[in-house]
């Protein structure tokens, strides 16, 4: 079974119950009460339905309830597999075309509508909508906070590392599982706030009350006089051939199967996308066990951090940049895929292609906020603010912030005067800032006492290095005057190691010198070590470059921190360089001796949902003039279950390859339900 | 100025059927729409069904037009546009109602129409598993069916433009220069136009139309809410209307379509007048606890999404066809009281055929459907 058995930084519960379950008449085991979709992918299962059209395969997408690629006969029933809980003895089979509807005949007995009311909706429980929520609730108001997981927090639940930012004002350090558990803790505390789990919104309705879809067999009116929409962001996508493969998709999901319900969902993965999702899906994807092949970016410039790139690089993940996936190909599921270097004008360089075996690709080119229920709420009037990726797409240090502005602002809103220092909006955007300039670092000597070495050298907003250190040896240099200045040693280190243990970045080693020819260097970890003390372990520059192989001195395990430092002596001349421990080896990541694949761009799928690929797409535009995409349900873009949630960010660039500006261009119109809601749940059949 | 024989102020369900007929004559025509394509009124709000089984003549006529037309669609134009013949099934649970369809049976069986009153066995075969409650049986009408309205227009305004008919999208109607009872010249957000005929089809737009010639047009829209779900496979055939009424509801309506998807609709009760078409918080579940008690079995089916559109009404529930006598060169095809979509290809042949021919065939319904009539009727099947 694909389970991840053992995880540096989550814990593995003992107390699941294991259950039987029929797969296609075959017996497997899963986890009572996880998703279908996860228990059949730990069990290796990853073909779940053959789509109507062209007989392609589907497996899981999205991973959250939104599209319906994962449907699978659940005892006679069409389900979402990853909103459906796995119980003992279910008959699961593989949806083939379109299900039958199960003949259940006996009269409808039971009907309620269910309404609630509040002073504020708040949509989504991430970073901001917890924040905006604890605002609030501290002004008294009554506040319904809703959000589609079992648990609070947003993708800050899926985050296994340490947060950039400030300790002061948004938890910088500490990583976004247990940022979760503080605001949890907070707004469960609150007697005037109730929380929704397992609760979409699925429409805004003109008569200002929300439609909400709960635990998947509810449905209930929710009337309020002020809207936060908190709702995050969806990842963008990309067109290929073999776009629409099973093992195609999103970061998010992945980090939904590995770091919530602990499958091992892949072998080997590939990551399309440098910014800091990608990096970091890398990083979770390590720690899970699961092999980086690599990353690729179209850009010549990773987007992310650079300490997460180099931090990514020095566990031996190569980053292609100027890359771009031309193919994924494989029977049923993913098998392989194809990378290339593109030229200036982003076109692959087909003689450059580098083929990979994998069973997973991971498309991580960008978010998009979610914010079309404030854009209706806004249409109809409504007192609506928005906030985090929903507004804008930051880090979650920021959103925390955009979440206490969003509470403020909607008080005020509500004829609650209530200042926002200005101090407050200054912090959030410099929260939000892009990277900034790269500096060179300034050459290390090393000493017979410890010393700090940072390897942290682009302007990002993140300052927990000076605020922990006993003896105030960390300093922000004063370029800018905020906390996106570079930090610098200024003398008196006593070899604490708490520096090196809070880093985000793991850009900090401790080094000195121990005689003329060696060193000693304290490197932060964040996998479960398999060396022993005397061991010798592949060490890295900042880049990644293996430097020597050095023997372990020390394991120690920083509890607060939940990171190990490993000491290592090492040569005297590597001593500064050294500043991780390679887990990754380069033989492992070498794309195939011969790259091999189809190159058929236009192949790629766009409407995944009714299966609409891109060539048929631009030429239903050039032939019929086409200018507003509302025309494009002709041939059923946009007409499946998702809502268009995927192909309207791609549309843009379909018409541009068809020869039509954007601009020129009418919009899809938007409709609820967002999400599908079976009729029973509707009238709350079910419920008692 | 542009010049053209027939002008068309809307391309909609009725305008663009008509514009490729009146193309196919060799007049030369331009459609003018405010929208930026096809059907972006109301068309794209009718959930598809297409009858011939009215309770009126006119409507009769133009309805077995419409069938017609379908039927042949794919043979003759080469359009697949989803055109299914499920019938109508209109079931029955009072004698009251039943008194009622089986009278109107005479008057639709003397037009031909392929209708009959079916027993509750029958009823439940068309739609297995419905509700037997109270079921006396009901009406049914086999050569009736269905449509993508998406497709149809689609295919219509295909053929005009093959036809050298003139779209003009983006582009709204301002101004009509009036001289001697007729239009000399329209003037839109962008160009000017002069033509020999101008016809209203501007469905839920038509009254403004009329002011802008200085008449009065009595149609008022008014708002249904409709809906779709996930597809399955083919469980039943008809469309079933439900005539009864609810306190909140009058009828409602729902068939499964091409695609294998259930698309419904229900009319309001008290109407809801007014051209808002954004969706209310009432109507899912008001229409949901309808049709499941009615048919059960829908219950696991998944709702996908749901809008709102007008029913652009007139004073007795029947559209208004024919020339105005105050301003000679303007032709009314208005106030298709919700029925646009399933009159619009019939109504495009017959006015296409007077236009050409100036024959009395169609007399009758010019005369029941006039602009001038005491408007104190009711339509039965509204």
């Amino acid at each position: 079974m694909n389970r991840i058995e053992e995880h540096p930084i989550l814990p593995i519960p003992d107390d699941r119950h294991q259950v039987k379950f029929l797969f296609n008449g075959k017996e497997y085991f899963g986890f009572e009460g996880e998703p279908v979709s996860s228990a059949l992918i730990a069990n290796d299962i990853k073909e779940f339905a053959i789509h109507k059209r062209e007989d392609v395969s589907q497996g899981l997408f999205c991973a959250n309830g939104q599209c319906s690629h994962c449907t699978l006969i659940i005892d006679g029933y069409p389900l979402k597999s990853c909103v459906t809980p796995l119980q003992d003895g279910m008959d699961i089979r593989t949806l083939i075309h379109l299900p039958d509807l199960p003949p259940d005949d006996h009269p409808l007995e039971h009907f309620e509508k269910r309404e609630y009311k509040c002073d504020i909706l708040v949509i989504g429980a991430g970073p901001s909508g917890l924040t905006a929520t604890i605002e609030l609730a501290k002004m008294g108001f009554h506040v319904i906070l809703v959000d589609d997981k079992d648990v609070l927090g947003g993708k800050l639940v899926l985050q296994t590392h340490k947060f950039f930012g400030s300790i002061k004002d948004c938890y910088a350090g500490t990583r976004g599982i247990d940022i979760a558990t503080i605001l949890d803790n907070e707004v469960y505390s609150m007697a005037n706030v109730r929380i929704f789990k397992n609760a979409t919104i699925a429409g805004i309705f003109k008569d200002q009350k929300a439609g909400v879809f709960l635990k998947n067999n509810c449905y209930a009116l929710i009337g309020f006089d002020g809207l936060i929409v908190s709702s995050g962001a969806r990842e963008k996508s990309l067109i290929f051939n073999g776009n629409d493969l099973p093992g195609v998709y999103g970061a998010g999901a992945f980090q939904t199967l590995v770091n919530r319900d602990l499958v091992k969902s892949s072998k080997k993965v590939f990551i399309l996308g440098s910014g800091n999702v990608g990096l970091i899906a890398a990083y979770h994807a390590l720690q899970a066990g699961i092999e980086v092949l690599g990353i690729c970016d179209i850009l010549d410039k990773v987007s992310g951090y650079k300490v997460h790139a180099d931090k990514i690089k020095r566990m031996g993940v190569p980053i292609y940049l100027r890359h771009t996936v031309i193919s994924a190909s494989g029977n049923g599921k993913i098998e392989k895929m194809t990378i290339a270097e593109v030229d200036d004008n982003f076109q692959p360089l087909l003689e450059t292609a580098k083929t990979f075996n994998t069973d997973t690709l991971l498309i991580a080119v960008g978010l998009s906020p979610v914010d079309e229920f404030y854009k209706l709420a806004k249409k109809f009037g409504f007192k609506v603010i928005k906030a985090g990726d929903a507004s804008e797409i930051a880090e979650a240090s920021s959103a925390m912030f955009g979440g206490r502005i969003a509470g403020l602002e909607m008080a005020n809103l509500l004829g609650k005067k209530v200042k926002i220092k200005a101090s407050l909006r200054q912090k959030a955007e410099i929260l939000k800032s892009k990277p900034g300039e790269i500096f060179q670092p300034s050459p290390v000597v090393l000493d017979e006492n410890y010393q700090p070495v940072i390897k942290c050298d682009e302007e990002i907003p993140c300052n927990p290095c000076t605020s922990v250190c006993p003896v105030n040896a960390i300093k922000l240099k004063n370029n800018r005057g905020n906390i996106l200045d570079i930090p610098e040693y200024l003398g008196g280190c006593t070899g604490c190691t708490i520096c090196v243990a809070i880093c985000p970045g793991l850009a900090i080693t401790l080094a000195k010198r121990i005689n003329a020819h060696h060193a000693e260097v304290i490197i932060p970890y964040e996998y479960i070590p398999k060396f022993a003390i005397g061991d010798k372990v592949p060490v890295s520059d900042q880049n990644g470059n293996y430097l020597e192989d050095a023997e372990v001195q020390k394991i120690r395990f920083n509890k607060k921190f939940h990171t190990y430092l490993i000491t290592v002596k090492s040569s005297l001349k590597n001593g500064a360089k050294i500043t991780g421990i390679i887990i990754q080896k380069k033989e492992k990541t070498r794309p195939l001796p011969q790259a091999s694949f189809e190159y058929l761009p236009d192949n790629g799928v766009v409407c995944r949902c009714e299966m609409v690929r891109v060539k048929e797409i631009v030429e239903y535009i050039e032939e019929h003039k086409i200018r507003d995409v509302n025309q494009l349900k002709q041939i059923r873009v946009g007409m499946g279950s998702c809502g268009g949630k995927t192909c309207s960010t791609l549309l843009p660039q379909v018409f541009k390859k068809a020869g039509v500006e954007w601009k020129d261009v009418t919009e899809g119109t938007k409709r609820p339900l967002c999400v599908e809601i079976p009729m029973y749940a509707i009238i709350n059949e079910e419920s008692e | 100025m542009k010049n053209y024989d027939i002008t068309i102020i809307g391309a909609g369900s009725i305008g663009t059927p008509l514009a490729f007929y009146l193309g196919r004559s060799g007049l030369k025509v331009a459609v003018i729409e405010k929208h930026s394509s096809v059907g972006q009124g109301q068309n794209k709000s009718a959930i598809g069904g297409v009858r011939a089984t009215h309770s009126d003549p006119a409507k009769i006529l133009i309805g077995q037009k419409t069938i017609n037309i379908l039927n042949r669609m794919e043979e003759e134009f080469g359009f697949q546009v989803d055109w299914m013949t499920g019938g109508y099934l209109f079931p029955v649970f009072n004698n009251y109602t039943e008194r009622a369809l089986k009278k109107l049976l005479e008057l639709q069986k003397h037009f031909d129409l392929q209708i009959d009153w079916i027993g509750p066995d029958d009823v439940e075969k068309l739609a297995p598993g419905i509700s037997r409650k109270k079921l006396l049986g009901g009406t049914y009408s086999p050569e009736d069916g269905s449509a993508s309205p998406l497709k149809v227009i689609d295919a219509f305004y295909q053929l005009a433009r093959y036809k050298g008919v003139d779209f003009y999208f983006n582009e709204e109607v301002q101004s009509f220069q009036i001289q001697n009872k007729k239009i000399t010249q329209i003037q839109t957000t962008k160009n000017k136009y002069s033509s020999g005929l101008v016809i209203n089809a501007a469905g839920a737009g038509a009254a403004a139309i009329g002011k802008l010639a200085g008449l009065d047009f009595p149609v008022y829209p008014e708002s249904h809410e409709g809906g779709i779900t996930e597809p399955v496979q083919q469980f039943f055939k008809p469309m079933i209307v439900d005539i009864r009424q609810d306190n909140f509801s009058a009828n409602y309506y729902f068939y499964q379509n091409f695609e294998g998807q259930v698309v419904f609709c229900i009319t309001p009760q008290p109407n809801i007048p007014g051209v808002d078409i954004d969706c209310t918080s009432d109507f899912l579940p008001l229409v949901t606890k309808r049709m499941l008690t009615l048919y059960p079995r829908l219950r696991n089916l998944r709702i996908r999404r749901t809008w709102r559109g007008l029913y652009p009404m007139t004073p007795d529930g029947f559209p208004i066809v024919g020339y105005t006598k105050e301003i000679t060169n303007l032709m009314n095809l208005i106030g298709m009281c919700g029925q646009g979509f399933m009159l619009g290809p019939g109504l495009g042949e017959i006015i296409a055929e007077y236009i050409e021919t100036k024959n009395d065939k169609y007399d009758s319904i010019f005369k029941q459907l006039s602009l001038y009539r005491d408007f104190s009727g009711s339509e039965k099947l509204k």
